[in-house]
């Protein structure tokens, strides 16, 4: 008879229990194989991962709850946490069972929490994890006489190789579901507090030494920035080519008109829009995760920690806003790691201002345009300047105006220094990626759509015949073929110079005119609203350039001389490098990113802050642009 | 150590990390600019800083080592 086909009798529902660093997850990754599936807790948005497993007859469904440091929740995930332990009212999302994981290296600390829990009167097993790292750390623990103590079901696993997974799993499924025996606290011998010098000790006197601490923190940070730039670009090239091979593949289907511009232009380009962002997003978290599963991360914090509170933030805010260089959108996401709501809230504020990928395109085409190779280098630099100084005001003003106040707390554990394990990285990464899509990934692909569709029509006919008309009068075979193309494009320019699109670009421009902006920047603006690199192709419809694209590297040369040779009506140059410039200012302050926009709604459940967020920077954004054209049109640049 | 002072959000993590009665605390360095502090608390080490630490009210056991 097939095992797999007899009916599982009983099915359990765990949640994994402890501290943050107590190595829960990877517990999970090698109870269950995988980290299945992000899931958000009723009524919450915060996150956790369950997956699930088979033992004997059981199928054991496993969460992995948020870390905890006590029952008093200080954060929002603790405080899901522990009102999911308690079943929240709701019986049947209690878990049956409750595993606490102890670290064995911190036990002391770890037993007290386990007494907590212990009181709550659930059914309770414990598993004991690095007692490897305790060993190393002269703090051997007696695993016999612990269990004797604490009377309940104890397994010893390692989070790193899986040793002893097997029985931890057996007891998860064998466990009585029965309230734990009461049992007096477990007093342990206090640890010596002079031990000897562990590796961990020799790499902190290295790594958070006052001079050479910093200089490494720099090293790590550019080599993260190499990551997420250099070998990414590939991945991208990899996916422009499958957009443009499933655009080829439409375009052959589908006959020319309004299905086939939907399609490629709407729906295509929308789903690419999203999933451009994913290679730097996967690196970059997985960098992010390397670092932080060695343990260095929570140097990091602690080396800066002083640094970003001068400017209303929290050491911990570094990570959230490390990430935002490559996205802002992870970056929001990982601003839950702050306890404080009021830092978490000026993170997720100040985010959209670190100059993601998004923005290196634009940047791109306007240096390559209009500042020799030497001055771009030195500009690019300033430009990712000007937002981190930017978020350092916005933050500080924030923090002494509507986000005054809050226990700002610190109080973190610097863990042992770790062998990041590659799977879980991966499992992590992959996650990270699957909210990411979840929480942006339909509002870029919407915004797309309408913008599509606001470039698109009203569409007049007398456009079509007029340029059906010239065709008609070029010879027929290769030879015409490239004047064909000049007026295919020049079509496809004159119809978004009628459309919708350019209407409402026309109305806005005047506001943008004391920053120098055209309507065709204006609209590049608009169109750009889904996501900031949009801007590229739309100015090189606009100036009948055809498909325009320009990568981190090389911009289309194309549309650099068509930028350049853009006339007004007196003749005079429309763009010129301070023009340029204004532009660029403007795009690396304000929140032209439908998807960051819905990662804060979703963050604050409230539409105040995207909201917020998306006035204060435009409005920056335009400040910094206006007060660029007039200085440099005064000082003489222009032209 | 002696006592965590206060009844706040802080003074709960800092007993949830280990800062009861009792305990041993020893300084290990600090971060530059002399904040925040490492300590080692139960065997571990813990992050502090400087008006973290100043809710902590400690006995000196000799002149070396714990700073309140």
């Amino acid at each position: 008879m097939n095992a797999l086909a007899k009916p599982l009798a009983v099915a359990r529902k765990v949640a994994l229990v402890g501290r943050a660093n107590a190595g829960k997850t990877s517990l999970l990754m090698h109870l269950t194989g995988s980290l299945q599936r992000p899931a958000n807790f009723p009524g919450t948005s915060v996150e956790c991962i369950t997956s699930e497993t088979v033992a004997g007859n059981t199928r054991l469904c496993i969460l992995d709850l948020p870390g905890i440091a006590s029952l008093q929740a200080i954060s929002r995930d603790e405080q899901v946490a522990i009102d999911c332990m308690g079943g929240g009212g709701d019986a049947t999302q209690r878990p049956d069972l409750l595993c606490v994981v102890l670290d064995a290296s911190k036990l002391v600390v770890e037993l007290r929490l386990l007494q907590e829990v212990r009181n709550l009167g659930r059914p309770l097993v414990v598993a004991l994890t690095k007692v490897d790292v305790a060993n190393q750390e002269g703090l051997p623990v007696d695993v016999e006489r612990l269990q004797r103590a604490l009377g309940l079901p104890l397994a010893v696993v390692n989070g790193a190789s899986g040793a002893g997974i097997d029985a931890l799993r057996d007891l998860l499924a064998t466990a009585p579901l029965l309230p734990p025996p009461f049992a007096a606290p477990v007093s342990l011998p206090e640890p010596p507090t002079h031990k000897r010098r562990t590796r961990t000790d020799r790499l902190d006197a290295f790594l958070l030494h006052p001079l050479l601490g910093p200089l490494v923190l720099a090293g790590v940070l550019v080599a993260m920035f190499q990551l997420v730039f250099t070998v990414a670009e590939p991945f991208l090239g990899w996916l422009e080519a499958g957009q443009g091979w499933v655009e080829g593949l439409v375009a052959a289907v589908v006959p020319d008109g309004m299905l086939q511009s939907f399609l490629i232009d709407g729906v295509v380009n929308g789903v690419g829009s999203a999933l451009i962002f994913v290679p730097q997003i996967a690196l970059l978290i997985a960098f992010v995760s390397a670092v932080e599963a060695s343990g260095y991360m929570a140097r990091a914090v602690f080396l800066l920690d002083r640094l970003l509170r001068k400017v209303g933030l929290s050491g911990k805010s570094f990570v959230p806003l490390t990430s935002s260089f490559a996205c802002a959108i992870p970056g929001i996401l990982g601003a839950r790691i702050l306890e404080n709501e009021r830092d978490r809230l000026a993170t997720i504020l100040v985010a959209p201002l670190m100059s993601c990928s998004a923005r290196l395109p634009v940047y791109v085409v306007m240096l390559a345009a209009f500042f020799p190779a030497h001055q771009a280098g030195l500009l690019l630099l300033l430009l990712y300047l000007l937002g981190i100084v930017t978020a350092a005001v916005v933050a500080l003003v924030l923090r002494k105006t509507v986000l005054r106040g809050g226990t700002s707390m610190l109080a973190m554990e610097l863990p042992v220094y770790q062998r990041p394990r590659l799977r879980l990285v991966g499992a992590h990464t992959f996650v990270a990626v699957k909210s990411f899509l979840r929480a942006a990934g339909g509002v870029i692909f919407a915004a797309t759509i309408v913008v599509w569709a606001l470039a698109y029509f009203p569409r007049p006919d007398a456009i079509a015949e007029r340029f059906a008309a010239e065709r008609d009068q070029v010879q027929a075979g290769e030879a015409g073929d490239a004047a064909r193309a000049a007026i295919d494009a020049r079509e496809a320019g004159t119809y978004l110079e009628q459309s919708w699109l350019a209407d409402i670009g026309r109305t806005v421009q005047p506001v943008f005119a004391p920053a120098g902006f055209d309507w065709k920047l204006t609209v590049g603006v608009l169109a750009a609203f889904p996501a900031r690199e949009l801007v590229v192709p739309t100015l090189g419809t606009l100036y009948s350039l055809g498909e325009v694209e320009a990568s981190a590297d090389e911009a289309d040369s194309r549309l650099r001389d068509a930028l350049r040779d853009q006339r007004g009506p007196d003749g005079k140059p429309v763009l010129n490098s301070v023009v340029a410039l204004a532009l660029m200012a403007f795009f690396a302050l304000c929140s032209q990113c439908a998807g960051t926009l819905a990662a804060i709604r979703r963050e604050t459940h409230s539409w105040k802050w995207p909201v917020f967020t998306f006035v204060y920077m435009t409005t920056l954004a335009w400040l910094a642009a206006v007060l660029i054209n007039q200085v440099g049109t005064w000082l003489g640049f222009a032209g | 150590m002696l006592a965590v002072h206060g009844d706040d959000e802080l003074a709960h993590r800092l007993v949830s990390a280990g800062l009861w009665p009792g305990t041993r605390v020893v300084r290990l360095t600090a971060a530059p600019f002399g904040d925040p502090l490492l300590f080692l608390v139960h065997g571990y080490r813990l992050a502090l800083r400087r008006s973290e630490a100043a809710r902590v009210a400690v006995a000196l056991p000799t002149a070396s080592g714990a700073k309140a």
